[in-house]
């Protein structure tokens, strides 16, 4: 494929990748790392709240999905044209607005009292 | 004091970004007849190509301060809320939070899709992602307004 073909597969299936990894990263706790903001440390991989207080593994499941949305952005522009050529634009917001509805789902319960 | 002040900036780059991003939604989705004669014609009568560049810096950079002061909130903030027995605030900030990141996840595309000369085959592509940017910049402004509200500013 040309530079300029590459280009919007790139994007669209990093879009596509990327919402889906979060989302599942959220669901499953799939943090590349922890944060743990009243010791001001990270700690790699999931690890629990301590005695100082509360994990953040928002910032780590931001790098999961980050990393497996370039991974497979870079992939997909590998491939050859006719497969490559199937990615359809429509897949960057169909993805991730079908990805508003399921965090909306997952997180019923913060509503529903 | 550091935290009220990157909160204040974060708050005002979200109002910029807000503009940005209202503006070439409703130039995109509720064209204006041209020369428009009010001000709400005049709003939607904007280049819409011109903001992709403002909105990808803005949303990067509003981002960028939330996240840096997420920390503060999850100590100072969110334990409030839960003293007060608020799930749907913090519900609401849960949500905030995932969709920056789908948001985050959209903008490659977003910029590529309104590079110029605008490609006709990505028009579609092009106004949805401009709508969902819009709603989720929409969604974080007022629930980040709100929960400031609630918590008290400087409190």
């Amino acid at each position: 494929m040309k530079p300029s073909e590459r280009l919007p597969v790139f994007v669209t299936v990093f879009s596509v990748v990327c919402s889906v990894v979060y989302i599942v990263s959220v669901y499953k706790n799939y943090a590349l790392f922890t944060y743990h903001p009243a010791i001001g440390q990270f700690g790699a991989g999931v690890e629990k709240a301590g005695p100082d207080g509360p994990a953040m593994y928002w910032y780590g499941w931001i790098a999961t999905s980050a990393i497996a949305g370039a991974l497979a952005g870079l992939f997909a522009c590998a491939l050859p044209r006719g497969l490559a050529q199937r990615v359809s634009p429509g897949w960057s917001w169909a993805i991730p607005l079908a990805g508003i509805a399921v965090l909306l789902y997952i997180l019923r319960n913060y509503f529903l009292h | 004091m550091t935290t009220t002040i990157l909160l204040i900036i974060h708050g005002l780059l979200a109002v910029a970004l807000l503009g940005a991003i209202t503006h070439q939604a409703l130039s995109v989705w509720w064209k204006a007849r041209k020369p428009a004669d009010s001000f709400v014609g005049r709003v939607r009568s904007v280049p819409s190509t011109s903001y992709a560049g403002a909105v990808v810096l803005l949303y990067l950079l509003t981002t960028l301060l939330g996240g840096i002061i997420y920390p503060d909130y999850r100590l100072n903030v969110r334990v409030v809320l839960e003293q007060l027995e608020m799930p749907a605030a913090n519900g609401s900030f849960e949500l905030k939070e995932h969709f920056a990141v789908l948001g985050l996840a959209m903008l490659p595309a977003y910029y590529y899709f309104w590079r110029t000369p605008l490609a006709e085959n990505y028009a579609r592509a092009r106004a949805a992602l401009t709508l969902i940017i819009a709603f989720i910049v929409w969604w974080n402004f007022l629930v980040g307004h709100i929960l400031n509200n609630i918590r008290g500013f400087g409190s």
